[in-house]
C-alpha cells in the first residue's frame, strides 16, 4: 500500500496538548499545540486538521487550518474566532494550557507546496489568513520564489491578524508585498472592486496564480470574477469555510 | 386525496441506497424519504453523507462536509444520474484529488434529487490522504 493512503477506519488520531494560548483580539485566539507522540507532524502548507469536539455523545469535529508552515516545527498553531452560538469555537475557547486536544489529519488540497513560477496573489479575510500564513511563511523560505502579494481585509486593525509579522516580512523580502485593507464588512466582498481593477483591468496578463480563502459565497464571487476574466481554472485556488 | 393514495405516495417516494464497503463489512440497504432531509447537520441536506450518517453508517467527512477534503469520496455504481449535478467547487476538488474514478462523487455534495432514487454506492477501502500520516522516520 502506498504511504499516502489510509485504510478506512484506521485513521490515526493524534493526542495533542495545548501548550499556549495567544489572544489576537477579543474574539480571536491561537492555540499552540504540542503533539508529544511525533517528532515531526508532516503536512503541506495550507492543510487543516480535524479537531474532535466532544459534545454530549456526538462525534463532532471541526476543521482548523494549520497557521504555521511545516518548517516551523512544533508546536502546531491553529487560529480561530468565536462564533455566536458556535459549539466548536466555544469549546475550544474554553481550553487553556495543558488541555488535551484530539485530532486527525492533515487534510485538504488547498495547498502550496512548491512556489509557482508566476506572481502569486493571496486574498484573505480575517481568520481565513491562517492557511495563507502557512503558505507565505513556507514560500518565503524557498529560494527564487516568484513575487508574492497578500491582499488582506478585516473590519478593523485588531482583526488584521499577524499584521506586524507580515509588515516585517515585507520589509525583509522585496519580492513580498503586503496590502492591508480595513473595510466596513471585513469580508472578501470589500476587495472585489480592487481585485477587478488590479488583476483584470490593469493589464492583459493572465499568468498570475491566486489563493483565496474566506467564509461563505464571497469566496466563489472572487473565483468567478477571476475565471471569467480569463485566468485558468487551476490558477484560481480557493477554500471556502 | 384519499388516505389510500396518500399511503401509496408515501411508498412511492421512498429512495433506497445499497451501500457496499470495499473493506468487506457487510453491505447495508437504507430506505429513506428525501423530503425529510436533513437527517443530521454535516454536508448538503439530502446528500449521500447526510443520508448515511443519519442512518448510522459512518462515512468520513474531515472538513465537516464543506467540500474541502475528499475524505467523503464514494463511487456511485448505480443511480449516478439521479444525483444533483456537481457544483464547480466539487468539480474543482475532484479535479485535484488523485485516484478518483469517473463515477466518483463527494458524498457531502452529491444530493439525491430523485424522490424514488435507487442507488448503489461503494465506500472505498482506502481514503486518499494527500500529505501525511507517514510513519515516523
Ligand atoms: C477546510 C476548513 C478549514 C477551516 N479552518 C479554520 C480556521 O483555521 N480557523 C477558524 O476559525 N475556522 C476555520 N474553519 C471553520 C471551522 O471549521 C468552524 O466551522 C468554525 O470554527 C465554526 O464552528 P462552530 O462550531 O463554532 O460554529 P458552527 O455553528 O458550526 O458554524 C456556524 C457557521 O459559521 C460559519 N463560519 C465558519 N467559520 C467561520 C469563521 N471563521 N468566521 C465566521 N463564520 C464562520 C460557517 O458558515 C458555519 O456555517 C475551517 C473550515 C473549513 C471547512
Ligand atoms: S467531507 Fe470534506 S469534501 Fe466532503
Amino acid at each position: 500500500m502506498p504511504d499516502n493512503v489510509v485504510q478506512r477506519g484506521a485513521r490515526r488520531v493524534y493526542q495533542g496538548v495545548i501548550e499556549h494560548v495567544t489572544a489576537h483580539n477579543a474574539d480571536t485566539r491561537s492555540l499552540l499545540i504540542r503533539v508529544p507522540e511525533v517528532n515531526e507532524f508532516h503536512f503541506v502548507p495550507g492543510q487543516f486538521i480535524s479537531v474532535a469536539i466532544p459534545i454530549d455523545e456526538r462525534r463532532e469535529t471541526r476543521a482548523y487550518s494549520l497557521a504555521l508552515s511545516p518548517q516551523d516545527g512544533q508546536p502546531l498553531e491553529i487560529c480561530l474566532n468565536l462564533i455566536a452560538e458556535g459549539v466548536g469555537s466555544h469549546y475550544l475557547f474554553g481550553l487553556g494550557p495543558g488541555a488535551p486536544l484530539s485530532f486527525t489529519g492533515p487534510f485538504g488540497l488547498f495547498t502550496l507546496e512548491h512556489p509557482r513560477e508566476y506572481e502569486t496573489v493571496f486574498v484573505a479575510e480575517g481568520t481565513a489568513i491562517a492557511p495563507i500564513r502557512a503558505m507565505i511563511r513556507h514560500a518565503l523560505g524557498t529560494s527564487g520564489h516568484p513575487p508574492l502579494t497578500l491582499l488582506y481585509t478585516a473590519a478593523d486593525q485588531a482583526h488584521l491578524l499577524y499584521r506586524a509579522e507580515f509588515e516585517t516580512l515585507a520589509s525583509q523580502h522585496p519580492n513580498f508585498r503586503f496590502e492591508q485593507r480595513v473595510s466596513a464588512s471585513g469580508r472578501l466582498s470589500a476587495l472585489l472592486d480592487e481585485i477587478e481593477a488590479r488583476y483584470v483591468r490593469a493589464d492583459a496578463g493572465r499568468e498570475r496564480h491566486f489563493y483565496v480563502c474566506g467564509v461563505g459565497n464571497d469566496v466563489l464571487r472572487v473565483r468567478d470574477l477571476l475565471r471569467a476574466a480569463g485566468y485558468a481554472r487551476r490558477a484560481v485556488e480557493y477554500e471556502r469555510w | 386525496m384519499s388516505d389510500e393514495s396518500n399511503a401509496d405516495n408515501y411508498y412511492r417516494l421512498m429512495s433506497r441506497i445499497r451501500v457496499i464497503f470495499e473493506n468487506g463489512e457487510p453491505e447495508r440497504v437504507i430506505e429513506f424519504d428525501p423530503a425529510q432531509a436533513p437527517f443530521q447537520h454535516d454536508g448538503q441536506p439530502g446528500s449521500i453523507l447526510d443520508v448515511l450518517l443519519g442512518n448510522g453508517i459512518w462515512l468520513e467527512h474531515a472538513c465537516g462536509g464543506n467540500c474541502a477534503c475528499t475524505t467523503c469520496h464514494v463511487i456511485v455504481k448505480r443511480g449516478f444520474d439521479t444525483l444533483g449535478e456537481a457544483s464547480e467547487q466539487e468539480e474543482d476538488l475532484l479535479d485535484k484529488a488523485p485516484g478518483l474514478t469517473p463515477s466518483s462523487r463527494l458524498g457531502c455534495q452529491a444530493v439525491i434529487d430523485d424522490p424514488a432514487a435507487e442507488l448503489v454506492v461503494v465506500i472505498p477501502r482506502y481514503t486518499i490522504n494527500q500529505a501525511a500520516e507517514r510513519p515516523e522516520r
